[in-house]
């Protein structure tokens, strides 16, 4: 129900507003959602706005799950 | 003779001086050639083969776009679709519907593409018609294009000859075309460095040619994208085709677009890009051929043609499942869900 | 698209895991319909054990969007001049009598957009016309909606309006819970309403385990699921904290409920689930495309030979109905299971079913 897209903060812009990039796409996302954004972080756009902060490795955060099961 | 103002007004289609102004100065002067007169038809040399005939209508909305415009695109359709089956361009007529209100300048460059791509392509434009309609009955300017080309290939390519075994090529980055033209219309506030892979492939289809004589197939990937015209294939031929999602070439931004707006790459229109189908003791020799042309150089081998699952297209994914492709669809439509 | 990363070492395990597990049979639910198309896409059944079945269910907005919905979307565009704007999901989802699609093509002004915000702006662009933005989804979408009318309020708006049928999660996993031995919980649900209702079902004896999109999360979240279940006690784990942390998403969780209030909800194909939906407030009704054009309560019509319902139930695959592929495809849909590309009838067909 939720496509998201990981993408990089670029710009901070004003109003609740950052400019994201996801390889070489870039748009104004809402970012009212959260605090504190800096350009470099990473976050989940869904229908133009940014859900959550995230860590842009899912490989490493698999990896680290199975680990510990498997 | 009568100055052209800076708009095409009614005036322009009515066939009296204001008409003949806007031959002269805008389509003799780019298109000139000894076959281009101001009779009624072109009278052209017979060619020593058999020829091929082409039409297209282009409508493209923007007119202009990052990597090309309308006229560029009304010679490539054209003169692609003619290379396809195996003839090399030689005659080219073009038909204008234009709305009133068109800046002449924008005419004026559109008419200098045709020409330049024209010539790429080794293709004369010989004869022309040009009609202008009321505000809003048109958008911009329409362009048709119909083309004649001389066979020269020794064995006729078909759709109907992709066989099992054979390798499927791309000649370059899927979809870069129908991205490019979705980001010049801004109506989703993305914006991203694609330019258009419009391009006449005359040239490095002849070197294909030349490469593989028993190349089977080449189809022009243009409006609905390599999706669709492998689709097509696999029915023409009532083979299947496997495809390998990690050789698809895909330029970075044109992925992160599509991830944007949930699209699929394979099913962006490219106007620049060839798909071959080849026995596949041949694959190198035109991977070799094409890799020298700056319009073909990302040419790849992108999977191949199986005797199992006629008339489908399957892709083998990078966790080592098999899956379909979607068959073609309606419109694209950008998807949150 | 391409991920270009090699499988990783404790991914093979993983997928020897699932592809030799031999175990007690169990049934996974995949509530989210991203889930259902990434599942699909990747062909990631294909490395399940026959002992291991995954379920689609009803996590797709616009497959759980009633017939009636969509009538008074297209009453908006075609009796009221409203322009529509509309994620482009929704474009072909027949209504009753249409589609917004063929509504469009009979004149109406209905517009695909990214976002709820652009919107927003095209009404902020053209006072002179009245917008309503067509609100579908689950908590991960309300908030961009709830801030389009933020904005609007901001930008001092009289001519933009929600059609809500914003629908919430919990309702769903308790009216699912017994066609499911565990549930894959939807990761963007839960970045934004945290595991607050993923620890109140596994208090109530449900387990499941919250997962992102790539095939490498779904791979492992299936893992991890599969190998708790064999421990026999209910749980949940958290397989995506890269983006789903334990209390979600306070500000939206604050902005949501500022402008919006449960309601009870038709859940196209399940039926009316208590609490389950999303409206505006009373007091911000001059949003509410229902109330300003006081629209009367669809009572649309689903095809009655139509099987969704018992699709996004689990209670049978695609296949089995007999509309299937042959009335209902996806180029002329007749269920919404087929219109979205999250539905689990469109995968199935597609992608190629259980191939």
């Amino acid at each position: 129900m939720c496509v998201g897209l990981s993408a990089k903060v670029v710009k901070i812009k004003d109003k609740g507003t950052v400019l994201v990039d996801a390889s070489g796409a870039k748009r104004e996302v809402a970012a009212s959602l959260l605090d504190h954004l800096e350009p470099g972080d990473y976050v989940m756009v869904h229908a133009g706005t940014a859900i959550a902060k995230i860590t842009d490795d899912d490989g490493h955060e698999t990896d680290n799950l199975l680990d510990h099961l498997l | 003779m009568e100055a052209l103002p800076e708009q095409i007004t009614l005036a322009h289609g009515a066939g009296g001086k204001q008409t003949s102004a806007l031959i002269h100065q805008i389509f003799e002067r780019h298109f000139k050639n000894s076959l281009l007169t101001a009779d009624d038809a072109a009278v052209l040399p017979r060619p020593g083969h058999q020829i091929a005939m082409s039409t297209d209508g282009f409508v493209v909305s923007p007119a202009f776009f990052p990597g090309g415009n309308i006229g560029e695109l009304s010679i490539c359709g054209t003169v692609n679709d003619l290379s396809c089956m195996g003839a090399k361009p030689l005659y080219l007529t073009c038909s204008f519907i234009i709305e009133e209100g068109l800046e002449v300048s924008k005419l004026d460059r559109i008419a200098a593409s045709m020409a330049e791509t024209a010539e790429k392509a080794g293709a004369v434009l010989v004869a022309g018609d040009t009609k202008v309609v009321g505000k809003g009955q048109a958008d911009q300017v329409f362009i048709t294009t119909t083309g004649v080309g001389e066979i020269v290939s020794q064995n006729p390519l078909s759709g109907a000859k992709a066989a099992p075994g054979d390798a499927v090529l791309v000649t370059g980055d899927v979809g870069r075309h129908g991205c490019a033209v979705l980001l010049s219309r801004d109506e989703y506030g993305i914006d991203a460095h694609v330019e258009s892979d419009c391009a006449p492939l005359w040239k490095p289809v002849s070197a294909a040619l030349k490469a593989a004589p028993d190349l089977h197939v080449i189809r022009d990937a243009t409006r609905g994208g390599v999706g669709t015209v492998l689709y097509e294939i696999a029915h023409q031929s009532h083979v299947g085709i496997r495809l390998h999602s990690d050789a698809i070439p895909v330029d970075p931004s044109v992925a992160g677009v599509c991830g944007m707006l949930g699209l699929e790459p394979l099913y962006l229109a490219c106007e620049g890009r060839m798909v071959m189908i080849v026995p596949k003791e041949e694959a190198g020799a035109i991977i070799d051929a094409l890799s020298v042309f700056p319009d073909t150089q990302g040419i790849c081998q992108i999977g191949e043609v199986t005797a199992e699952e006629p008339e489908r297209v399957i892709m083998e994914t990078e966790i080592g499942t098999q899956t379909y492709l979607p068959e073609p669809g309606t419109e694209l439509l950008p998807r949150i869900c | 698209m391409k991920q270009n990363h090699q499988m990783s070492a404790p991914l093979r395990r993983a997928i020897d895991f699932l592809k030799t597990y031999d175990g007690p049979e169990v049934r996974i639910m995949e509530v989210c319909g991203t889930h259902t198309h990434e599942i699909f896409k990747q062909g990631i059944r294909q490395l399940l054990s026959p002992k291991i079945t995954l379920i689609s269910g009803p996590g797709c907005p616009v497959c759980v969007t009633p017939a009636g919905y969509i009538d008074r979307a297209v009453a908006l565009a075609l009796d009221h001049g409203v322009t529509v704007c509309t994620f482009g999901d929704l474009m072909r989802v027949p209504g009753t009598e249409m589609s917004l699609s063929m509504a469009r093509g009979r004149g109406g002004d209905v517009r695909v957009v990214y976002a709820p915000e652009d919107a927003e702006k095209l009404a902020a662009e053209h006072p002179e016309k009245p917008f309503a933005f067509l609100s579908v989804g689950f908590e991960t979408t309300t908030p961009s909606s709830c801030l389009a009318v933020d904005h609007a309020i901001r930008d001092g708006l009289d001519n933009f309006t929600l059609l809500t049928a914003n629908k919430t999660m919990p309702a769903a996993y308790e009216a699912m819970k017994n066609s499911t031995d565990l549930f894959l919980y939807p990761g963007h649900v839960h970045a934004i309403t945290g595991l607050a209702d993923v620890k109140k079902m596994q208090q109530e004896g449900v387990s499941g385990v919250v997962a992102g999109f790539t095939a490498g999360e779904l791979i492992t979240a299936l893992a991890i699921a599969v190998k708790k279940y064999g421990e026999g006690v209910p749980f949940y784990v958290n397989a995506y904290p890269r983006v789903v942390t334990d209390e979600g998403s306070p500000e939206a969780k604050q902005l949501v409920a500022k402008y919006m209030e449960p309601c009870d909800a038709w859940w196209r194909g399940i039926g009316m689930l208590p609490d389950s939906g999303m409206r505006l407030k009373k007091a911000y009704a001059r949003f509410d495309a229902a109330e300003r054009y006081a629209l009367p309560e669809g009572n649309g019509k689903d095809n009655p030979g139509c099987h969704c319902g018992d699709v996004l139930q689990g209670r049978c695959r695609p296949e089995d109905c007999p509309l299937f592929g042959t009335v209902c495809t996806p180029v002329h849909p007749t269920g919404a299971c087929m219109v979205s590309s999250e539905g689990a009838c469109s995968a199935y067909y597609l992608y190629g079913g259980e191939k």
